[in-house]
Order: structure tokens, then C-alpha cells, then sequence
């Protein structure tokens, strides 16, 4: 008697959140199987990448990513460059630069900065903030105002300022939203709530849901998926049928295992080798608890993990 | 497989005589059918009904114990597939794939990739033989391999080769070869040797078949090779087997399962890392790799520990002085609690500062800052009791004690316990700590 | 679990106004009901077309096309006692939403409705009675077991009958309430769904007072299991203790705004 395969088909799905314009715009979510459960229905969008930038140029204190940019000096050839590594779908702009005690740049010229990085590449561009709540704010209703028609999206509009985010963001420019929150469901869900709430299309936003690197807290990370993929999907919620985006780099790259040197350390070996394999690691146990995007930095990651979304989709 | 209600409700007695606790024989087979209710509860069953529904009050996925003793290894046995439903009970098991050519270069790393995270051995458990088609050579590489105390896989379709060998392997051997053509011959092997049996198919359906002759064989001591021509059909394979199992309650296919990335990832040490993390998360219990380097273990391990955490049981790190960045015992000393998440970014964060500290870690019920506190498992009285059962003082003659800052209100109750320290207030936030001890003057 | 399901019961022949926008087919009255049902949290809408002997397959033809048309595809219960009328629905019913509902079978003379359901891969609501009120929950579940064994012999999944243990009016039988809630426990353990008409249990009590009974039997009955209830969705302190109720159950993820979505 043959084995009887009983699919789990959904009749609710993700919505589907479009990025970017032209030939290269890329749509996260649309599936109504659970993560790379094609078996159980044909998954039209896979997961993407994005690589990431900050605004005060290429994460170059690792030698692999130093060798990546090696020759691209101003910050739009560093973003071309990045827009170009193989497997990058989208590119990640990290504001640091614009926060208060890390050179406090102001906003104008933070916008000015990053409508050059988006003339110099055609691929999608998600805005991360400088992780001060208030510049954030600011920072990014001049960008949305400067990046016009460019369909970009900002992470995060958080608790403390989703509504002037999705006031200025989202409403007056037409832009793309992610909803951020710390590993904690029940906020998770409340925030997209308040978000619709203000007028915000569900379709325009994506859920940032916290990250931490494996081994440290990441059972958290995975059940917090876990449950809001069962919600979307088993109870037909829309309040989390959010694409999920997770910015993975800014966790595993300041974790120990990354960072410690060789001498050191000795059984360890190579500090760079750690790095890549924690980003590697970490970034395929989102992808398998609901990621319908990452944001890695490394190019060696960025190589095995399309690979790895590639071969399973 | 699984038996519907309604299968069982016709073999009853349909008396409704109420002797099982249930109003009537529909609601008994009902209960029955969802694991709610034992089958014995019905005294006028008949044996040979019995034995046709046994399966439907068995566990949905076997245990499967490799070795016996203290020393065995244990499989399988999960109730849930998402860990936040209850819990998963056997963490999965890492092998590194060994050949007759490959084996001695590949036995440093696996003798140094042998460390201890949170009380857990993190080592590689298993170690997966292959035959490569000379039996001599073949037993040498086992009885090799057996030697460094891990348990065998014996990766061999070939009877003769297994039967030449499997005695040499030691008492933790998993038997992988039988499919549907040997499977008669390979479980008399594997049931006269005591060894767990492996047992992989072409397709799911030869698979599924292969189990149910094997079990009608009376061999229920099997573990699932679900490895693949493909990654996607690999991992098709590693989720339909479990969720037929625990959804599904198709018992046939609940089994523990390997899956061996040197077949479909090959030479790709970091796509390796990448699969493996994955299987971790969805259902590999024996996940196979041609090395486990240490760039490899550190993530891989860590997120192995994670997932299967009980929900119910935070993880604690042993109560202790743990001195970073070169400390000695002139170094300042920091506090925190015992709960791993709390340690493991209170440390990154110390040992990235660059300064030497030592971290003295309390028993504080394995609850973060603020929940310890509440809970009154983290107080000016839990530190000095600490301080006087590790005799701090004498160990340290650093006399400054730096607190987590959601705690600062326990700054003056320290200081009136703890006699001549000097008590500090750390920032709120973890990743504030870099700064602040970077700017720190005892 | 999923969430509690409402199915509305507003479309109802008996009100005077359906009952002329039906005979002169009249979309609006109807439609009303419909979107305001629908606002209020139903999941399903119950579309009560009476007894219709004659014409009733028309009608019940026009009244699914006509609120599923203009409700993006609300899931319906077809409620007569017309079995063509029924099947004259199902043959022009939208299940993109989700199954049509049979409303109702019983183990008397419409038992026929368990085959109506499974041949038409419809739900199925069986009344766990044959003729009047069941006298005990031994005699309830011998109904339940005589409906559920004829609907799984013709190939219905057991979680396609709803069973309706029958909700009781306090007021003369008040002493009958536990029976029937411990019944609606039994049928959970079981792994059955459930459902029934709640405000049952007010009738003839003040007004004000219906909502109040009404909130606490659901209440209780979600404590036992009740999957599902034919009720007034526009009863907002209803709809408040069904949404606390699933949020307690972990029916839905808690959210602050948990009562406005």
C-alpha cells in the first residue's frame, strides 16, 4: 500500500509585498504552505537577500568582505558593487552614520546621501534606521520624500514611532513599511493592528520579528515564527500574514564566535571562517522557521544561501 | 497507518454497555482514534482485534535506543512538530562521514571538535563508516573507528560486508543498508546483532513499504534514511515523514531519521552548515557531514541547544566566577544571572570591550534581570550568599562590583552587606556595556 | 484550534422585512443584513428561506448568487426544510470562502440531509434529537453515534458534521443546562465540532437581560468546547466574551486591540 501524502494546503496565505521598481523589483511572501513546504503547494515567491551597507561604507573590518569591495571608494560604488554580488536581491542600507553618538549626520544630508546609493543601483533598497527612535523618524520621511516612485522599504516603524513612520513612510510617499518587534508575538501582531489602523494597506507592510544569532536565544526566535506562521496560515490571521524580513549580519557579526581572534583562541581557527558560518547558520534556520527575506553582509553567505534557496525551492 | 474512527467503531462490540467510560462505542472509538483513550479500557475486545488496532494506541514516533546503558544514544520519541506546542524530548545527533582513504586525516578534527557548552558535550556523536567494496579493509575501518567512542552508522548494502564487520563496530551501531530488495537478510542481521536497522527507499512509497514489510517482520528497531537524489526532495522526504507521524498519526513512518549531506552537498563544507542548520530545525535526528570543522560546531551546536530547550525549563549556566579578557584576580568584577541568554550577551559584550573582568554568575533560578529580581531569586541577600559559598573575597582582591542597571535599586542593600565594596551601576541595555567599561575606572 | 465561528442568524424569513424582500426579491434589505453581519464579526451568514415548498429552489438560487455576489463569497448556511431547495443553492454556491453548511440535519425524518451533505461535499449541522427534546445525554449520544457512523459510511470527515446538542431555555428548563454542556464536552472529546442556536437559552427573559445570559453560556460552552454558534453577531457583548474566550483558548494571538479586529 503506497504512502498516502496528506498536503497542508492552506486557504489563507502571506500577502505578497512587491519591492523596488522595473526588471529587478522583487515580491516577498504570496505562499500559503509553510517555508519551503513545496511539496505541499508551489511557492511562487523563494526567499530573497539582501545584502548589506552601512552609510558609512562596507563592513570591511572582515577581510573577505574588505577584499569584496577592494577598489570601490565612494559610497555609490560600494552600493553598485554590493548591488552585483552574486545572489544579492535587494540592498540593505544601514543608517549608522546618522546616529547621535556615532557622528550624528543630519538628515538632509543622510537623504542626499542615500539618493546617490539609489541612482548608482537598480535593485531594490531597504532603509534600515540608525537605531535611534527619534532620528529614525526623521530620517526617514526625508528619504521617503527623496526616493519618490522608488518603492523602498524602511525598517522598522517600531512601537514608539510607527505612526509618524507610517504618517510619512508609507501614506504621503507610498512607500514600504516593516513592522519591528523584539521576539515579542502578542506586540507583533498589536503593531500591524495599529499600523492598519492608521490607514496603511496590509499589503504594504512586512514584519521585522527580531533575530539573534544560533546558540544564543534562537529557540525564541524560532517558536516566535513558528506561531505567527501557524497564525497566518492555520487561523487565517491577517493581522500577522506580514512577509517576514530579518536582518541576520547585525546579529552574528558582533556575537563572540565572530569576533574573537585566533590567538586567542587557537582550536577555533580563523575568526573569519566563525563569521561566515555563524551568518550561514544562522541565516538558514530563519529561512526554515519563516524568513521570506534575509539581510546578510558576507559574500561567501550570500553565495550559500541563495544556493541553499535555490536548490530547495 | 492511521486508523480512522469509524475503522476502529466497526470492530467494537456496538453494545454501548458503557463498560469503557464512554456513553457509547462511537465515542470510545472516536477517543481511541485521537490518542485520547487506551483500547484496553474495552474489556470485550478480542485478542485478535486487539493486535488489529494496536497501532493506534502506540506513541506516534517510536524511541529508538542506540546501545544500552548509560552510554546509548536515544532518537526520536517526539509527540509535537513545533517545539511551542509542547517540547522536542531527542535532540538530533551530528555524524561525520569517514572512508577507508580518509578516515586518519579526518581523525584530529574529530578528537578536537570535543568541547562543553552549558553542561552539554558538543562533539560529533556518530561517526558514518562507508563501505567502499573491500571487506578486509572495511572491517579494519570500522574496528578504527569504533575505537574513538563514538557510535558507528555503518553505511554497507552489501550482506556479506555487514556480516563481516558489524561484530567489530561495538554495542552503538546503526545498521544502514537495507531497502527493498535485502531487507529480509539485513533484519536478521541487525535483530541477531542487536543493532538498530536503517532502512532508505527510492521514493516514499517504496520506503513506506519496505517499513510495513519490516514490521510485519516483527523489526520495529529502524531509523529512516530520507536522504534524497535532491536537497528539496531530501528535506520533502524529512517533513513528510514526521508530519505523517505526528499529524497524521501514520504510524509507519515514525521513525527517526538520517540524512546524510555528503550525498547532496558534497565537498560544500558551507552549504553543509547551511542544510544542517536546517535539518536541526525540521526533523534530521542523525544529520551526516563529510567534517565537522569548528567553524562549523560553534553555530551548529548552539543552535542545536536552543531548539531543543524545554520551553518550560530556561537553560542555566553553572553559578561560578567566569574570568574574561585575561582577567585575574585584580580585575573588577561584574554580576548578572544565571539565565544562558542573559550570560552568553553579557559576555559577548564583556569580551568585545576588551577589558578584563571577571563575570561572577549567581543562582538566580535561571530567570532574566528583571524576573529574578520580582521573583526574589536575584537580592542584595542572594549575592552575598553567593559571595560567602564561593568565598569570593578571597579569590578576588578587586573590591568593586559592578550591577546590571535594572537592578540599581539593590546598589545601597549590596553595599551595607557586602563590607568594603564599592558598588557600581551598569547601563540598562547589553549592547551599552562596550562603552561603558571601555570608559570604566575602577 | 481555529477561531470561534458565527454563523449569523439575521437573514431569517420570519422577520417581516426579509420575508417581503425575498418574495419580491429585493436585494437590499437582505444585503443590508448581510454587510452589517458580516462588519459585526460572522463568519458565516445563515440564510433562513422557511419552509418554501414552492419556489424554494429559485429563491434559495437567488438568495446565494445575490449575497455572494455583492459579499465577496461570505461562506452561507442553506436553512429549509426543502432539501431541493438545498441542493439547488450548493449548485450555484461560491466555496471559495469555504464549504456551504446544510442547515439541518436530526435522526428522525431529515437524516436524509447527512447524504445531501456528503454527496454534495457540503458541512452538515445534525441535531442530536429524533423527534422533541432528547431526555438525556445517553439518548443524545445515540443520536450523535447514529449520524456520524451513516455520514462517515458515505465518505463525510467526522469534522464536517456539526453537532447540535439543542440549547435549552432556562426559563422551565434550567435544570437541563449542565446536561448540555457537559454533552457539548463529550463531543469535544471526541474531536467533534460543535454548534447550536445560543440565544435559545434567553428566550422569554427581559431584553436587557438576553446578552447577559447569552455571554455566559457561550462562555461556558467554549470552556467545554463549542466550536461554533448560530447567534446575532450585531449582540456586541457577545461578540466581546467570544473574542476574550478565543484569546483565552489561544484561538487567536493576543494583541492589545484584540476586541477591534
Amino acid at each position: 500500500m503506497p504512502f498516502k501524502q496528506v498536503p497542508q494546503k492552506f486557504n489563507a496565505k502571506i500577502n505578497a509585498l512587491t519591492i523596488g521598481v522595473g526588471e529587478k523589483e522583487i515580491t516577498l511572501g504570496g505562499e500559503n504552505v509553510f517555508p519551503f513546504y513545496t511539496f505541499d503547494a508551489p511557492i511562487e515567491n523563494s526567499p530573497k537577500i539582501g545584502v548589506e551597507i552601512s552609510d558609512l561604507g562596507a563592513y570591511t573590518d572582515v577581510p573577505g568582505i574588505a577584499a569584496y569591495y577592494a577598489g570601490s571608494d565612494t559610497l555609490p560604488e560600494i552600493a553598485k558593487r554590493a548591488s552585483e554580488m552574486p545572489g544579492a536581491d535587494f540592498l540593505a542600507i544601514s543608517l549608522d552614520g546618522a546616529h547621535p553618538d556615532n557622528g550624528n549626520r543630519s538628515v538632509e544630508d543622510t537623504a542626499a546621501l542615500v539618493k546617490s546609493i539609489s541612482d548608482a543601483v537598480d535593485i531594490p533598497l531597504v532603509i534600515e534606521g540608525s537605531r535611534n527612535i527619534e532620528k529614525d523618524a526623521k530620517l526617514f520621511e526625508k528619504i521617503a520624500e527623496a526616493l519618490q516612485g522608488k518603492n523602498v522599504l524602511f525598517l522598522s516603524a517600531r512601537e514608539e514611532n510607527y505612526k509618524s513612520v507610517s504618517a510619512a513612510a508609507a501614506m504621503a510617499y507610498g512607500q514600504k513599511i516593516g513592522a519591528e518587534s523584539a521576539v515579542d508575538i502578542n506586540l507583533a501582531k498589536q503593531l500591524n493592528v495599529l499600523i492598519s489602523q492608521m490607514g496603511v494597506k496590509t499589503e504594504s507592510v512586512a514584519m521585522n520579528l527580531g533575530s539573534a544569532a544560533a546558540g544564543y536565544g534562537f529557540e525564541y526566535v524560532a517558536t516566535t515564527f513558528d506561531r505567527v506562521k501557524s497564525a497566518a496560515l492555520a487561523q487565517n490571521d491577517n493581522m500577522l500574514q506580514m512577509p517576514i524580513i530579518t536582518p541576520v549580519s547585525s546579529e552574528v557579526w558582533t556575537v563572540k564566535e565572530s569576533i574573537v581572534s585566533e590567538e586567542d583562541f587557537p582550536d577555533w581557527g580563523p575568526a573569519e571562517a566563525r563569521g561566515v558560518s555563524m551568518e550561514i547558520s544562522t541565516a538558514a534556520a530563519c529561512l526554515a522557521a519563516g524568513s521570506n527575506a534575509v539581510i546578510l553582509r558576507h559574500p561567501e553567505s550570500v553565495a550559500t544561501v541563495s544556493k541553499l534557496i535555490a536548490d530547495l525551492m | 497507518m492511521a486508523l480512522k474512527g469509524l475503522d476502529i467503531f466497526k470492530l467494537t462490540p456496538k453494545t454501548n454497555c458503557k463498560d469503557c467510560g464512554n456513553p457509547t462505542c462511537m465515542a470510545f472509538a472516536m477517543k481511541v482514534a485521537q490518542g485520547a483513550v487506551e483500547l484496553d479500557k474495552c474489556p470485550h475486545l478480542s485478542d485478535d482485534v486487539k493486535a488489529q488496532l494496536g497501532d493506534a494506541t502506540a506513541p506516534p514516533m517510536k524511541k529508538i535506543e542506540v546501545g544500552s546503558g548509560d552510554d546509548k544514544f536515544t532518537l526520536g520519541g517526539e509527540t509535537v512538530l513545533f517545539r511551542h506546542d509542547k517540547t522536542f524530548v531527542s535532540k538530533n545527533f551530528f555524524a561525520t562521514w569517514v572512508c577507508e582513504g580518509c578516515f586518519d586525516g579526518k581523525l584530529p578534527l574529530i578528537e578536537k571538535v570535543d568541547y562543553d557548552r552549558l553542561g552539554e558535550r558538543m562533539y560529533v556523536e556518530f561517526l558514518n563508516v562507508v563501505f567502499t567494496g573491500d571487506v578486509e579493509k572495511y572491517k579494519e575501518l570500522v574496528a578504527k573507528a569504533a575505537k574513538t567512542g563514538r557510535g558507528i552508522i555503518l553505511d554497507v548494502g552489501d550482506l556479506d560486508a555487514a556480516k563481516a564487520v558489524i561484530d567489530a563496530a561495538g554495542s552503538r551501531v546503526i545498521l544502514n543498508g537495507a531497502n527493498a530488495s535485502n531487507y529480509e537478510a539485513f533484519s536478521a542481521l541487525a535483530t541477531e546483532k542487536n543493532a538498530v536497522l536503517g532502512v532508505s527507499g527510492a521514493s516514499l512509497d517504496e520506503l513506506y513499504d519496505t517499513v510495513a514489510a519490516l514490521e510485519k517482520l516483527g523489526n520495529k528497531n529502524l531509523v529512516l534514511d530520507v536522504t534524497g537524489d535532491t536537497v528539496k526532495a531530501t528535506f520533502a522526504n524529512a517533513v513528510q515523514l514526521r508530519r505523517a507521524a505526528l499529524k497524521d498519526n501514520d504510524r509507519t513512518f515514525g521513525y527517526p531519521s538520517i540524512v546524510n549531506l555528503h550525498k547532496i552537498a558534497q565537498g560544500d563544507a558551507n552549504m553543509q552548515t547551511a542544510l544542517a542548520s536546517l535539518f536541526v530545525l525540521k526533523y534530521g535526528s542523525i544529520i551526516i557531514m563529510d567534517e565537522m570543522e569548528y567553524s562549523q560546531a560553534l553555530p551548529l551546536y548552539g543552535l542545536r541547544q536552543n531548539i531543543y530547550t524545554d520551553p518550560q525549563k530556561p537553560m542555566k549556566v553553572e553559578p561560578g566566577i567566569y574570568p574574561l579578557g585575561g582577567a585575574d584576580e585584580n580585575s573588577v568584577c561584574v554580576t548578572t544571572v544565571d539565565f544562558a541568554l542573559t550570560y552568553f550577551v553579557v559576555s559577548g559584550e564583556l569580551e568585545r570591550s576588551g577589558v578584563p573582568l571577571n563575570l561572577l554568575i549567581s543562582d538566580a533560578g535561571g530567570y532574566s534581570v528583571l524576573t529574578a529580581w520580582a521573583a526574589g531569586k536575584l537580592s542584595a541577600g542572594s549575592i552575598a550568599k553567593f559571595f560567602a559559598e564561593f568565598e569570593i573575597e578571597s579569590k578576588i582582591k578587586s573590591r568593586t562590583l559592578v550591577i546590571p542597571g535594572k537592578v540599581a535599586v539593590l546598589k545601597g542593600e549590596i553595599e551595607e552587606k557586602l563590607a568594603g565594596w564599592k558598588v557600581v551601576v551598569a547601563p540598562n541595555e547589553a549592547v551599552e556595556l562596550v562603552k561603558f567599561f571601555r570608559e570604566f575606572k575602577a | 484550534m481555529g477561531k470561534f465561528i458565527i454563523i449569523g442568524e439575521r437573514i431569517h424569513c420570519i422577520s417581516p422585512s426579509i420575508n417581503k424582500a425575498m418574495q419580491e426579491r429585493d436585494p437590499e434589505p437582505i444585503l443590508k443584513r448581510a454587510r452589517e453581519q458580516i462588519e459585526a464579526g460572522a463568519t458565516y451568514l445563515d440564510v433562513n428561506i422557511g419552509p418554501s415548498e414552492k419556489g424554494g429552489e429559485d429563491l434559495m438560487k437567488w438568495a446565494v448568487t445575490t449575497i455572494q455576489q455583492a459579499c465577496d463569497n461570505v461562506p452561507l448556511c442553506l436553512d429549509t426544510s426543502n432539501k431541493k431547495a438545498i441542493e439547488a443553492g450548493i449548485s450555484v454556491y461560491n466555496r471559495s470562502k469555504g464549504k456551504p453548511i446544510v442547515n439541518s440535519a436530526d435522526a428522525g425524518d431529515r437524516i436524509e440531509n447527512i447524504d445531501l451533505a456528503a454527496a454534495n461535499e457540503a458541512i452538515v449541522l445534525a441535531l442530536c434529537s429524533k423527534a422533541g427534546i432528547s431526555s438525556d445525554n445517553d439518548e443524545r449520544m445515540g443520536y450523535c453515534q447514529e449520524l456520524l457512523e451513516r455520514g462517515m459510511g458515505l465518505g463525510l470527515e467526522p469534522e464536517d458534521i456539526w453537532f447540535d446538542p439543542l440549547f435549552l431555555v432556562v426559563k422551565g428548563m434550567q435544570d437541563k443546562q449542565m446536561e448540555v454542556l457537559n454533552f457539548i464536552k463529550d463531543l469535544s472529546d471526541m474531536g467533534l465540532n460543535s454548534t447550536g442556536g445560543l440565544s435559545n437559552i434567553s428566550n422569554m427573559m427581559p431584553k436587557h437581560i438576553r446578552p447577559i445570559m447569552d455571554s455566559a453560556m457561550v462562555a461556558m460552552a467554549m470552556f467545554c468546547g463549542l466550536t461554533s454558534a448560530i447567534a446575532n453577531p450585531q449582540d456586541l457583548r457577545l461578540m466581546e466574551t467570544i473574542r476574550s474566550s478565543d484569546v483565552i483558548k489561544s484561538n487567536t494571538l493576543y494583541a492589545d486591540s484584540y476586541l477591534e479586529i
